[in-house]
């Protein structure tokens, strides 16, 4: 075989192993998002019960006791009920928020009488048997007994069930109860911590870069300055948030739990990350455009204002939106400053009590009910879209400013 | 030809770190002439002529000893404002470098730095102004607001020279401004040089002699960072005095 032939054949065969790698790790991001889509994109459906309501317009709506007057209406329809085991068991297809859309729904009606069906949310185990995610087992469903299955078939039945569209899920925080739970809290603590990340690390890390680069004499201690930013990049989140916990909260004494900590932590972090590339990218910029403005008798800060930095920031930005996005999907750093908290309340500030995106999937996923799991999933793919968000503001800023040029 | 003293070099040792790439250079330069550094490569032409513009200053380690007289004042001194002095002094670098921004930003960035123009219209007159001088103006008048690294790189240099006449600098220093250009672009170059030593000091290093013979009225030898020997480019080439100078000229070092 001649020489030509086999150099060939092993050009091909390279090829070969290149587009094998290539589609392994396609297959593999393609069955985690297949996996994250299947199981989460239920999870923006509710399942929703009628209940024949018949308040007359007479009544004075304050004195009514509205989850008593709830059930009334709900067990008015199964006439059949005798005993306390059946009337609990067709009560608790209803969720406990039932009873909060139930006030809303009084509230807007004021002065007026309400009559006829209104969807209520459903129990989240109703909600599971609905979706297909417990399968039917005779008379049961997962958590569903053969009490509450009669009442079910009977709704099924008449149509009194159905899947809406959840408007808990990215209207509301966190709640004991799956069906009432969502992510808005999560999402709102995530945007401070991420801003506050910002705000801090951003202009820190770019002076600390246009310092080394640019000002700072190469010496020994420029040297050890240099090692240890490059070694503080590889340093565990975890050890971060210990640092944040011991600085932030005990010596500081800021509150706990807060984004305004949790930012700063996570600041911490991103800070070396954000450092190295923006010295690569000052150190990027051609020095005989500096050369020249130099020459031209601008000084020092004016050629590092007026040419190097605007030079360079498309790679800082780059840098920078890497070290962000990083810091949107850490979780351990956040724990160890608590803000791993169960909160029920959207936070209002960057002081309130508050989760983070990856803590509340890590929380969702440690819970035991079936109804988190889809939730789980969906709260990744918030997050996914997020970071999807982010990569492509920084495409577009990159764009922007090297056409400027 | 004028005979006025504008540049007196004496002394100059210039050490960078523990090496040292000047030795004990004397060097008078005349106004409204043009001045060429020759020598092989390394023999510090680059070096004295960015001391007389103190773009040394930015080399950390980069210790001059010696005396540069401008119009009789050491620029050296404390006193002296190296962003002032670069505004008597310009600078053309070896490779075209203009800004990444417009033609007219490029022209106007000197004018704007140091205040030079009051008003909208004043800066448009030095903007023209430049560019005339540098010929390029009318090659470029329909694109003044395009960025000048679409230029050729002839033009781009003499856009470059265009900017540092427009802080109409006293004296004009070019390192070796014609090294990345074709031969028609050096000829424009060349002819600039020619029509601009009219008005200003120009102290040009090339490494090509026919460029020297063809440009310059004075030109100084440099080996191994010292100045082996300076007159009237005739004399220096016709009748060098020194060894060196003379297998260099002839081809035989370098």
């Amino acid at each position: 075989m001649n020489s030509v032939s086999l150099r060939n054949k092993k050009e091909k065969r390279f090829q070969m192993y290149g587009m094998t790698a290539v589609i392994v790790a396609i297959s593999f991001l393609g069955i985690l998002l297949f996996n994250i889509f299947s199981t989460g994109i239920s999870a923006f459906k509710q399942t929703y019960v009628a209940v024949n309501l018949n308040i007359p317009l007479d009544i004075n709506k304050s004195e009514i006791n509205p989850r008593a007057e709830l059930n009334k209406s709900f067990l008015k329809m199964f006439p059949e009920i005798q005993s306390r085991t059946e009337r609990r068991a067709a009560l608790s297809l209803l969720s406990k928020g039932a009873r909060y859309e139930f006030e809303e729904l009084l509230d807007e009606n004021e002065g007026k009488s309400i009559e006829g069906y209104h969807w209520f949310l459903a129990s989240a185990d109703l909600d599971m048997y609905i979706k297909g995610t417990v399968k039917r087992q005779g008379d049961t469903a997962g958590r569903i007994d053969e009490n509450q299955m009669k009442f079910v078939d009977q709704l099924e039945s008449k149509n009194l069930i159905e899947l809406q569209s959840n408007k808990y899920l990215l209207s509301s925080a966190d709640s004991r109860e799956p069906e009432m739970a969502g992510i808005r809290g999560a999402i709102i603590g995530s945007l401070y911590s991420i801003l506050i990340a910002f705000l801090v690390s951003f202009p820190l890390a770019v002076m600390a870069a246009v310092y080394l680069e640019k000002i700072a004499s190469k010496n020994r201690f420029s040297d050890l300055i240099e090692t240890n930013i490059n070694n503080l990049a590889a340093v565990p989140s975890i050890v971060f948030g210990l640092l944040g916990l011991a600085i932030f909260l005990n010596f500081f004494e800021l509150p706990r739990s807060a984004p305004l900590v949790g930012g700063l932590t996570l600041a911490l972090m991103t800070l070396p990350t954000i450092v190295i590339a923006a010295r690569a990218a000052i150190k990027s910029v051609p020095p005989s455009i500096e050369e020249a403005a130099i020459g031209m008798g601008a000084s020092k800060v004016q050629t590092i204002f007026g040419f190097t930095l605007p030079l360079a920031m498309p790679g800082i930005l780059t840098g920078t939106i890497i070290g962000i996005a990083q810091a949107i999907g850490e979780t351990a750093p956040l724990l160890m400053i608590g803000m791993v908290a169960f909160v029920v309340d959207v936070p209002g500030g960057p002081m309130d009590a508050s989760t983070a995106l990856p803590v509340q999937i890590y929380l969702w996923a440690d819970s035991p009910e079936r109804a988190f799991t889809e939730r789980t999933s969906a709260a990744i793919m918030v997050l996914l879209t997020f970071l999807i968000l982010l990569n492509l503001t920084a495409i577009y800023l990159r764009k922007k400013l090297e056409k400027k040029w | 030809m004028a005979e006025n003293l504008k540049v007196s070099i004496k002394n100059l040792d210039v050490h960078y770190g523990d090496k040292q790439a000047l030795f004990n250079v004397n060097l008078n330069i005349m106004e409204k002439e043009v001045t060429s550094l020759i020598g092989p490569s390394g023999c510090g032409k680059s070096t004295l002529l960015k001391c007389i513009n103190r773009m040394n200053d930015l080399v950390e380690i980069c210790k001059i000893r010696g005396q540069i007289l401008l119009d009789s004042e050491d620029i050296n001194e404390a006193s002296q404002d190296p962003v002032l002095l670069r505004m008597k002094i310009g600078m053309v670098f070896q490779k075209p470098n203009p800004f990444p921004k417009s033609i007219y930003d490029n022209v106007a960035f000197g004018p704007k730095l140091h205040g030079m123009a009051k008003s909208k219209e004043e800066l448009d007159q030095i903007v023209i102004q430049s560019l005339s001088k540098s010929g390029l103006y009318e090659e470029v008048k329909d694109r003044l607001f395009e960025p000048g690294t679409g230029l050729s790189g002839g033009q781009q240099q003499r856009l470059c020279i265009a900017r540092a006449l427009a802080v109409n600098p006293q004296i004009l220093l070019m390192d070796e401004p014609c090294s990345a250009l074709d031969p028609i672009a050096t000829a424009k170059i060349e002819d600039l040089i020619a029509e601009l030593k009219q008005q200003y000091t120009i102290v040009i290093v090339t490494h090509s002699m026919q460029q020297a013979a063809r440009v310059s009225d004075r030109t100084a030898y440099m080996h191994m960072g010292e100045l082996v020997e300076t007159g009237l480019t005739k004399t220096i080439f016709s009748n060098p005095q020194h060894e060196k100078t003379q297998d260099y000229i002839t081809g035989r070092i370098g």
